[in-house]
């Protein structure tokens, strides 16, 4: 006897509507220009995601973006995530996605200062706002001191979760540059790391907040 | 011609020399009186610098020109015969460019493989898999431990292998695992004190931050592959089988990995896919994973159902232990947790029965220590039951019945670290009511764990030296993130007398030099002495040619440090870099392979752990206050990393104790909490103050005598909490995790009067 | 992800008329729980109408005089947290205490106040696809007769889902209103205000919605009653993990001590029930007694009577009880 269940039809319906989206940015997002100036105010109002009250997408949405200090051109899906824009079409593949659901932090990066999930955010939602990303930490060849301390504590292990990581400490050491350890807990308490680092995460912020109280 | 030397192995206090013969051509082993300028120092990760910028590329990450985005049609159902898998319609597709079909006749759990279809994007791959149209004839199915094992179960493996049951009896049920010395019966009949208890532990998810993945570059008949794995060399040869080449066409790259916990060691019905793809369509095929996919269908820790007895004389000496466990992790793997009773403790008479119980839920997989947290939570709650009938402190009892002088300098240290005797309740319950609302107990409590591996005769590692002075240290193995690559950096440059920095290492590629499986935490003690063997053998060469060069005798001992080699009473001295300079090639290659293991010191790893737990007895939330780990760590290479890996052990263990549970539904077969949302893992606010004390214990089981210290860590943790809640409320909880639940029915039940 | 149109919104009223204007568009603020439905399959709208581009709405405006605070819909669970408008007021204490006890901090950078209210409930059986529940259209609850250990132990015979929103708690305790907004047939906007209880709907009414916003509706204001002299609140949750972790219990209080007898009374379990539940019984309870431990105590007893939990959840009964001691505890100790 056959079931004949709507879930019969090869696949089910929330495993189409869900994977229909995974990566969909990869392909379709394009990068089109690079500069290294900063952007300029009101000149993102030549794309379309700058455009107000109109409707736009689902493909095609040219988009600015303020990346790592830097403007970048893209185009894509309104559905497109701020994580799949950066790892596929601008190529930062230091954000990781290991959740996609805004549970484990590897994909946090800052927007206008502030940790947020990139997986959670999408790409339209970024324009004309400065994004951070692990890339853009270190200046040139020089490490920041969190990224220092990091190496130094070994507040690395399998390496996965560690932008993620990276970018809510220097969220919070850029409010708060000398927190305490509760402060520092809390401010990671939305970063998962399955490799069991956090000691040594705490240890290299305390680094970076002592050499700050000395300086 | 073999060598004999004198040894100085033990630990320090307990200090011995011992005549240990090596292999030809081995160095004599690091031992208590070597002078070692690296090992043993803190050292920096060779590839922290990638991982903090971003630059590290993990699988994930990759990209290749042309390449296509692969995705996996999965079984709907938890049981059923797939009698018609429909692809036509999605072939059609504009973006389509291939299609694999499994031939899976029978569906046993909800996200088994069933096809894997290419496209241009992984949109187009997901819209093609809802185009798949798969006809199933439904059967009952089972996915919990207790239901399986009922006599009227629907048989798992129905239409398959081990189908087959006597009547009365569960076709799920197989006896996997059987060991018995002395005469239990007669121990127990012995016995003035006894514990008979019954243990239940969960199915727990491996949940690596980075998914299985693997990209597959199939062309001319040779193959690139990028793999999340830990097993560089297993995925070379399965992936070689899949696509009918030879192995040596079959090129693994795994440098950067996010984690494997034991998950890893295979390419996976996915990477299989991903390889015929790739033949098919005769472009690159990229197919990770989603969450959702990791947890349910990439392994697991069985649970457990276990069913101890012990028995001990007036004094408190074990005459009797015996275990019978079920478990299952689903249609594949299960039992496992007899390890720890069998192994631990010196007792004469002990039974350990093991079965495998199958359910329709994704196979289990090694896992970090597999069946040795769950079978030491079992026993060493039930030690602690033991002794406390027979009125001896429980570290005390471990100590009179466990002769292993390692583990009984631990526990000594350990009761010191966490304040033993003064600070732990002698009545269970019975401590202070703390808090705001006179709502906290805490309590403190101790665990015995073990391991056994100090590595294999097999693997090598090659050292390069370079007329310039730069050495390369290569091996074809991968660094889950344990920190093995930084250890092969530093045991070649404790023989070369360099800074570990000053030495660049080149792991996860396959076309360097065979290397084991990240597994049992064999890498280090496996490794560490092949890279020590290549290190020496380049050694001796540069010796040769430095004696000649500063015009030594044939026999003038020199020292290599500081990144110059020098005549023994320092008279004459030439740069390593200069010396590299004379060399008769502008590369030379020293091979490194593993010799065989020396006549060791002992050859399992010790460890101990003691908790201090803080209980709420009006919510019945658990936090762990402090852990302190006490570890047999062999020859302690890198103390930086070993103490991460402590951490790492620790905090895994705390979790599975606290919070982690895969939740199986029985109405429709799926993972409830197939996230990580709801499965839930502990986090920033949730880590103790974690006191590691890393016992260097010089084992000569090998020219470095390192231990791998991945999964040791682990197997002592839930055991120790656990007995530590039961100190705190004087209620045992018997199953994990240990959540509000289960506690505050412990403690009603203790009120009643009934279980303890 | 199915794709979808989207409109970035200048304005409230534009964004009115944008969501009145295409059948099924949903309009967005964070995004936090609207993108993990639409990621899990269970929302495929074919347009959004993005309120994050309108300037202006996340404003908190602190009480004064007789007017209470006023907070912007779009108004960040991290902004609410660290509003000296709310956490420097002790009878608005719940509801900064409630925004930054939830979630992450990534989340609640996101976040957004409306958001949190209006997000669909986390129950796993829900949030699967394929399992075809009540609250989906289907005709079983599967909770149950399944695992059932994080679900309602109140008004849970029908659906036994659990509110997620720690702020609806919160805002119900503090007796808040929601304003209401949606673009009428003229084309002006039509405004209502509802109480925070005549908000939320219950499976008995209606299993497929947890809320009453009309489809084009918005919420548009959340507004506070101006602070009463002695009023003081408290928000207590309780998690399994003290990470990110969802609830296993709530309680927020809202207590006016005036000579030294509690005048006025509300307390909200939160995770316990389809809807944030009022526990009247505990209200009458405390009103115009004073405090001390023994009221406290029956009045905990007093909040969960009635409980009725599943296989699983039972715990839930002595844990809130708990909960609703200590929050009853904090508010009358606080200054």
């Amino acid at each position: 006897m056959a079931d004949h269940s709507k879930r019969d039809k090869g696949l089910s319906r929330r495993s189409f509507l869900r994977s229909a989206s995974a990566g969909a940015a990869a392909a379709a997002a394009a990068c089109s220009t690079t500069s290294k100036n900063k952007p300029k105010s009101g000149k993102g109002a030549t794309t379309a995601a700058a455009q107000r009250d109109a409707v736009i997408g689902p493909q095609g949405v040219a988009l600015e973006l303020e990346v790592n200090g830097a403007k970048r051109t893209v185009t894509v899906e309104t559905r497109t995530t701020l994580a799949e824009a950066l790892r596929g079409a601008l190529d930062l593949t230091g954000t990781k996605v290991a959740c996609d659901r805004g549970a484990c932090g590897a994909c946090t990066v800052l927007l206008d200062g502030a940790p947020v999930c990139s997986c959670l955010t999408l790409a339209v939602d970024a324009a004309g706002r400065r994004v951070q990303t692990v890339e853009g930490l270190a200046a040139g060849d020089k490490l920041s001191p969190l990224q220092q301390a990091f190496v130094e504590c070994d507040a690395t292990q399998c390496g996965y979760c560690t932008p993620g990581m990276l970018m809510s400490c220097k969220g919070l050491l850029d409010r708060n540059p000398r927190p305490s350890e509760a402060e520092v807990r809390a401010a990671v308490a939305g970063n998962l790391c399955r490799c069991g680092t956090y000691p040594h995460v705490f240890a290299a912020v305390a680094r970076v907040g002592a050499s700050k109280a000395k300086g | 011609m073999a060598k004999r030397v004198k040894a100085k192995l033990g630990f320090p206090g307990h200090i011995e020399s011992v005549e240990i013969e090596l292999p030809p051509g081995e160095p004599a082993p690091w031992d208590a009186d070597s002078k070692l300028a690296v090992i043993g120092k803190d050292a920096t990760r060779h590839d922290a610098l990638a991982k903090v910028t971003g630059k590290a590329r993990y699988t994930t990450d990759i990209k290749r020109p042309g390449m296509l985005y692969a995705r996996v049609l999965r079984a709907a159902h938890a049981a059923a015969e797939v009698q018609q898998i429909d692809v036509a319609k999605a072939k059609k597709l504009a973006g389509v460019k291939g299609v694999v079909v499994l031939p899976v006749r029978n569906a046993r759990f909800v996200g088994q493989p069933l096809a894997a279809i290419a496209a241009t994007s992984e949109d187009v791959a997901a819209r093609a898999l809802a185009l798949c149209k798969v006809s199933y004839k439904t059967r009952p199915f089972v996915v919990q431990l207790d239901d399986a094992m009922k006599a009227a179960a629907p048989a798992v493996h129905a239409g398959g292998a081990g189908a087959s049951a006597g009547a009365g009896k569960s076709a799920n049920i197989r006896k996997s695992k059987s060991r018995r010395r002395g005469d239990v019966a007669k121990g127990l009949r012995a016995a003035k004190h006894k514990v008979e208890a019954t243990f239940r532990t969960q199915v727990v998810l491996h949940s690596s931050l980075e998914p299985h993945g693997i990209v597959v570059d199939y062309k001319d008949g040779k193959a690139d592959v990028w793999c999340s794995t830990q097993a560089t060399f297993a995925v070379r040869d399965e992936i070689a089988k899949a696509l009918e080449i030879p192995v040596a066409r079959v090129r693994v790259h795994a440098e950067y990995v996010g984690g494997g916990f034991g998950s890893k060691f295979h390419a996976g019905t996915h990477g299989l896919l991903a390889a015929k793809l790739s033949r098919q369509t005769g472009a690159p095929v990229r197919l990770c994973l989603d969450r959702e996919e990791e947890q349910t269908a990439t392994g697991n820790r069985p649970d457990s159902l276990q069913r101890l007895t012990l028995g001990a004389d007036a004094r408190g000496q074990l005459s009797a232990m015996k275990t019978v466990s079920y478990g299952t992790g689903g249609i594949a793997g299960g039992a496992g947790t007899a390890s720890p009773l069998y192994n631990l403790y010196d007792c004469k008479s002990k039974a350990a029965v093991e079965h495998d119980v199958y359910t329709n839920a994704g196979p289990a997989a090694p896992f970090r220590a597999p069946g040795h947290p769950q079978g030491a939570f079992a026993l060493e709650q039930a030690i602690d039951m033991l002794a406390e009938r027979a009125g001896v402190d429980p570290i005390a009892f471990r100590i009179n019945n466990d002769k292993n002088p390692v583990r009984q300098a631990e526990l000594r240290r350990g009761a010191e670290r966490i304040g033993w005797d003064a600070r732990r309740n002698k009545k269970a319950g019975g401590g202070a009511k703390l808090g705001a609302h006179g709502e906290l107990r805490r309590g403190i409590g101790v665990a015995n764990g073990l391991w056994y591996n100090t590595g294999r005769a097999r693997g090598e590692i090659h050292v390069k030296l370079h007329h310039d002075g730069m050495v390369e240290v290569i091996s074809g193995g991968q660094d889950i993130g344990t920190g093995a690559r930084t250890l092969l950096a530093m045991v070649v440059a404790e023989e070369l007398g360099l800074s570990p920095s000053a030495i660049r290492t080149h792991i996860g590629d396959t076309s360097g030099p065979y290397a084991p499986g990240s597994g049992g935490s064999t890498t280090t003690p496996t490794m560490s002495p092949a890279a020590r063997k290549a290190g020496y053998r380049a050694r001796l060469r540069l010796e040769a040619l430095a004696r000649k060069v500063l015009g030594l005798g044939d026999d003038a001992a020199l020292v290599f440090a500081d990144g110059k080699v020098q005549s023994k009473d320092g008279g004459k001295q030439i740069s390593f870099k200069k010396l590299c300079a004379r060399l008769p090639e502008q590369t030379m290659t020293f091979s490194g392979p593993r010799a065989p293991n020396y006549k060791a010191y002992r050859e399992t790893t010790a460890g101990v752990q003691l908790a201090e737990v803080e209980v709420d007895i009006e919510t019945g939330v658990v936090r762990v206050v402090k852990i302190v780990a006490v570890q047999d760590a062999g020859r302690l290479l890198n103390p930086l990393t070993a103490r991460s890996q402590v951490n790492g052990a620790v905090l895994q263990g705390m979790s599975m104790a606290l919070f982690e549970e895969r939740v199986m539904d029985s109405q429709q077969g799926h993972v409830t909490n197939a996230n990580l949302e709801q499965y839930k893992i502990a986090g920033a606010v949730d880590v103790p103050e974690i006191d590691v004390q890393l016992f260097d214990v010089y084992n000569g089981s090998n020219s470095t005598g390192a231990l791998g210290l991945g999964e040791p860590p682990i197997v002592a943790t839930p055991g120790a909490i656990a007995n530590a809640v039961y100190n705190a409320i004087g209620a045992r909880v018997m199953a994990l995790p240990i959540t509000p639940a289960r506690v505050l029915a412990a403690l009603a039940a203790a009120k009643k009067g009934g279980a303890r | 992800m199915k794709p979808f149109e989207l409109v970035n919104a200048s304005s409230l009223s534009s964004a009115l008329g944008a969501l009145g204007q295409a059948k099924g568009a949903v309009a967005k603020a964070g995004g936090v729980d609207l993108l993990d439905l639409m990621k899990e399959g269970i929302s495929a709208p074919p347009r959004l109408i993005n309120l994050r581009t309108i300037a202006g709405l996340d404003k908190i405006a602190a009480a004064s005089g007789e007017q209470g605070a006023v907070l912007g819909p779009l108004a960040t669970l991290a902004q609410l947290a660290e509003s000296k408008a709310l956490a420097g007021v002790p009878a608005y204490a719940a509801l900064a205490e409630a925004a930054a006890a939830a979630a992450t901090p990534q989340i609640r950078n996101m976040a957004t106040l409306a958001g949190n209210l209006c997000q669909r409930p986390r129950c796993w059986y829900f949030r699967d696809a394929d399992y075809h529940c009540l609250r989906k259209g289907g005709n079983k609850c599967f909770a149950h007769s399944g695992d059932n250990a994080f679900h309602a132990i109140f008004e849970n015979d029908k659906c036994a889902v659990v509110h997620p929103s720690a702020a609806a708690v919160a805002l119900s305790a503090l007796g808040a209103k929601l304003e209401l907004q949606r673009a009428g047939k003229d084309g002006k906007v039509a405004t209502r205000e509802l109480a925070m209880a005549d908000f939320f709907v219950a499976p008995s009414k209606d299993v497929q919605r947890e809320n009453v916003l009309a489809a084009g509706e918005l919420i548009s204001a959340v507004k506070l009653p101006a602070p009463q002299a002695g009023q003081r609140s408290a928000y207590i949750k309780q998690k399994q993990k003290q990470s990110f972790d969802w609830p296993l219990g709530e309680v927020a209080v809202s207590l006016t001590v005036t000579a030294g007898k509690i005048a006025a009374a509300s307390v909200v379990l939160g995770s316990v029930a389809p809807i944030p539940w009022r526990a009247k019984k505990a209200e009458a309870a405390l009103v115009g007694k004073a405090a001390d431990e023994a009221l406290i105590k029956a009045a905990a007893e007093a909040a969960l009577a009635g409980a009725d939990p599943l296989d699983d959840n039972g715990y839930k009964v002595p844990l809130v009880k708990a909960l609703v001691r200590r929050a009853l505890t904090q508010a009358l100790v606080s200054k």
